[in-house]
């Protein structure tokens, strides 16, 4: 994992978005990969990887931009004393530091409306808890490895927990149903 | 016309499904659909095509037409079907009556059965699909499993059931794999162990996945690799932080941060998912152009 194999990624899948390949059914970038999802009765990796090959080859990962969004967050979780201690500075310092710069949006979807965002310099970098925890409500911001992530859906989660906000990034009756894509940029602000 | 199901009986996972929820990966959610993608097709073609099926599992179900009439196709593993007490064969297909009853109970094998009809499934489509996930909650009747008391509404034009040939008895010996996107972080003397063992299918197991117990110990000394998450796909065999494997199936995460060693290739997807706990299961690999002509060739 990395940054620049995480613009590649979504360079990559922008690309394919804006001018498909034929024969691909379903472009999606991951943290440092894109799933290309073709029907095997009709296509074929050797017909789909000579085209690709040439995308790769002008891909500029410097010309992914997404939307910007600012999130406010009422941090009140059950970890950000933890969080605080483990990088030796207050809570008050860890919620400045954690909101100094803007993040992107390094990939969606491990879970409806899923986003993770990265990353967080090497300073706020902390592990991941030991044990997971039950399912927290949607709108949870978690934050381990460098990231904060948002969750759109109840779920268990073994990363830190650092608040809550009222975005909600999915929302099935909507087309498309989330609304931050990989490339987005995200500001997180103290909700007022 | 439209016909009306009441369930007066129905198992923890039986769920109403469609051919599955495509596209929406980058969304978080996966496509879920039938676990026997076959039999749910060979089902609905000695319906009559109506959109949309009951996937039953082991535990069965029993429901009546309380109105309307409508002709139904079943098929998926060997159950016992019975109309107003009457014994069928298993696959088929027959019509039914206001007040008709019918009751499905497990067979010799398999886990999941397919009931489908001649007209839709009335439930609101979500996401361009009605399939129930699990996992996300959502399609089928608001997402869960069919409950005792549920009426299912059957609408649309009824079409015209295919007399189908019976399909054939599933193949036996390994499941077939492609070895999978980390595949290479196993040293080669454990990927030979990984083919030459046999797994066995855990008691846990459902529409996510199925959980193998590793009796021979092939992945007892797995150390926790740390990899960033990625893309997962049906049939993705899994190694847990513990070294259990798990089979990847139908309401799958969409990502997932474990190594996968191997991926079950489409065309034994269906008989993998039909192997009851306790089944003795080996995997043999094959390549992805192989895979590729297996399944154009048992589609034709």
């Amino acid at each position: 994992m990395s940054d620049s194999a995480n613009r590649a990624a979504i360079a990559l899948a922008s690309s394919l978005h804006r001018h498909p390949l034929p024969g691909v059914a379903e472009v999606v970038p991951n943290l440092v990969s894109v799933l290309l999802r073709y029907d095997p009765l009709t296509s074929s990796p050797s017909a789909i990887s000579g085209e690709l090959r040439l995308r790769l080859f002008g891909l500029d990962s410097a010309a992914v931009t997404g939307t910007a969004w600012t999130v406010p967050v009422i941090f009140d979780g059950p970890d950000l004393d933890e969080v605080a201690a483990l990088l030796g500075v207050t809570v008050r310092a860890l919620i400045t530091a954690h909101n100094a710069a803007p993040l992107r949006v390094l990939a969606t979807g491990f879970a409806p409306g899923f986003v993770y965002c990265g990353l967080h310099p090497s300073e706020l970098v902390v592990p991941r808890r030991t044990t997971v925890r039950p399912p927290v409500p949607a709108g949870s911001v978690l934050f381990a490895a460098g990231q904060t992530a948002i969750t759109a859906t109840e779920m268990p989660t073994g990363w830190h927990i650092l608040g809550r906000t009222k975005f909600a990034n999915f929302d099935p009756t909507a087309m498309p149903p989330t609304r931050m894509l990989a490339g987005d940029t995200i500001r997180f602000e103290v909700a007022g | 016309m439209s016909a009306i199901l009441a369930i007066n009986r129905a198992g923890p996972l039986t769920t109403v499904q469609d051919d599955g929820r495509f596209g929406m990966l980058s969304h978080g959610v996966s496509a879920s659909g039938p676990m026997d993608l076959a039999a749910f097709a060979w089902a609905g073609a000695a319906a009559g095509g109506g959109r949309g099926g009951i996937e039953i599992t082991m535990a069965g179900v029993e429901l009546t037409l309380t109105s309307g009439d409508c002709h139904i196709g079943w098929a998926g593993g060997d159950f016992a079907i019975a109309i107003n007490g009457k014994r069928k064969d298993w696959p088929g297909s027959a019509r039914l009556k206001a007040g008709y009853s019918l009751a499905i109970t497990p067979g010799r094998w398999g886990n999941y059965g397919y009931l489908r009809f001649d007209r839709d499934i009335a439930v609101p489509e979500v996401m361009g699909s009605i399939a129930t996930s699990t996992r996300a909650r959502l399609g089928g009747l608001s997402g869960r499993a069919l409950q005792v008391g549920d009426l299912i509404e059957l609408t649309g034009g009824a079409g015209s059931p295919q007399l189908a040939p019976p399909p054939p008895e599933p193949a036996t010996g390994p499941i077939r794999i492609i070895w999978g996107l980390h595949a290479d972080l196993f040293a080669p003397a454990q990927r030979q162990h990984f083919l030459d063992a046999a797994f066995v299918v855990s008691r846990q197991l459902d529409r996510m996945g199925a959980r193998l117990d590793d009796k021979a110990g092939v992945f007892a000394d797995t150390t926790i690799l740390s990899l960033a998450s990625d893309a997962i796909v049906p049939g993705d065999i899994q190694i847990l932080g513990d070294g259990t494997p798990i089979v990847l199936l139908r309401d799958h995460q969409p990502t997932g941060g474990y190594p996968r060693i191997g991926t079950i290739i489409t065309a034994d997807l269906d008989r993998f998912a039909q192997l009851r706990p306790g089944t003795a299961v080996a995997f043999e690999p094959v390549t992805v152009e192989h895979a590729h002509q297996l399944l154009r060739s048992r589609r034709t």
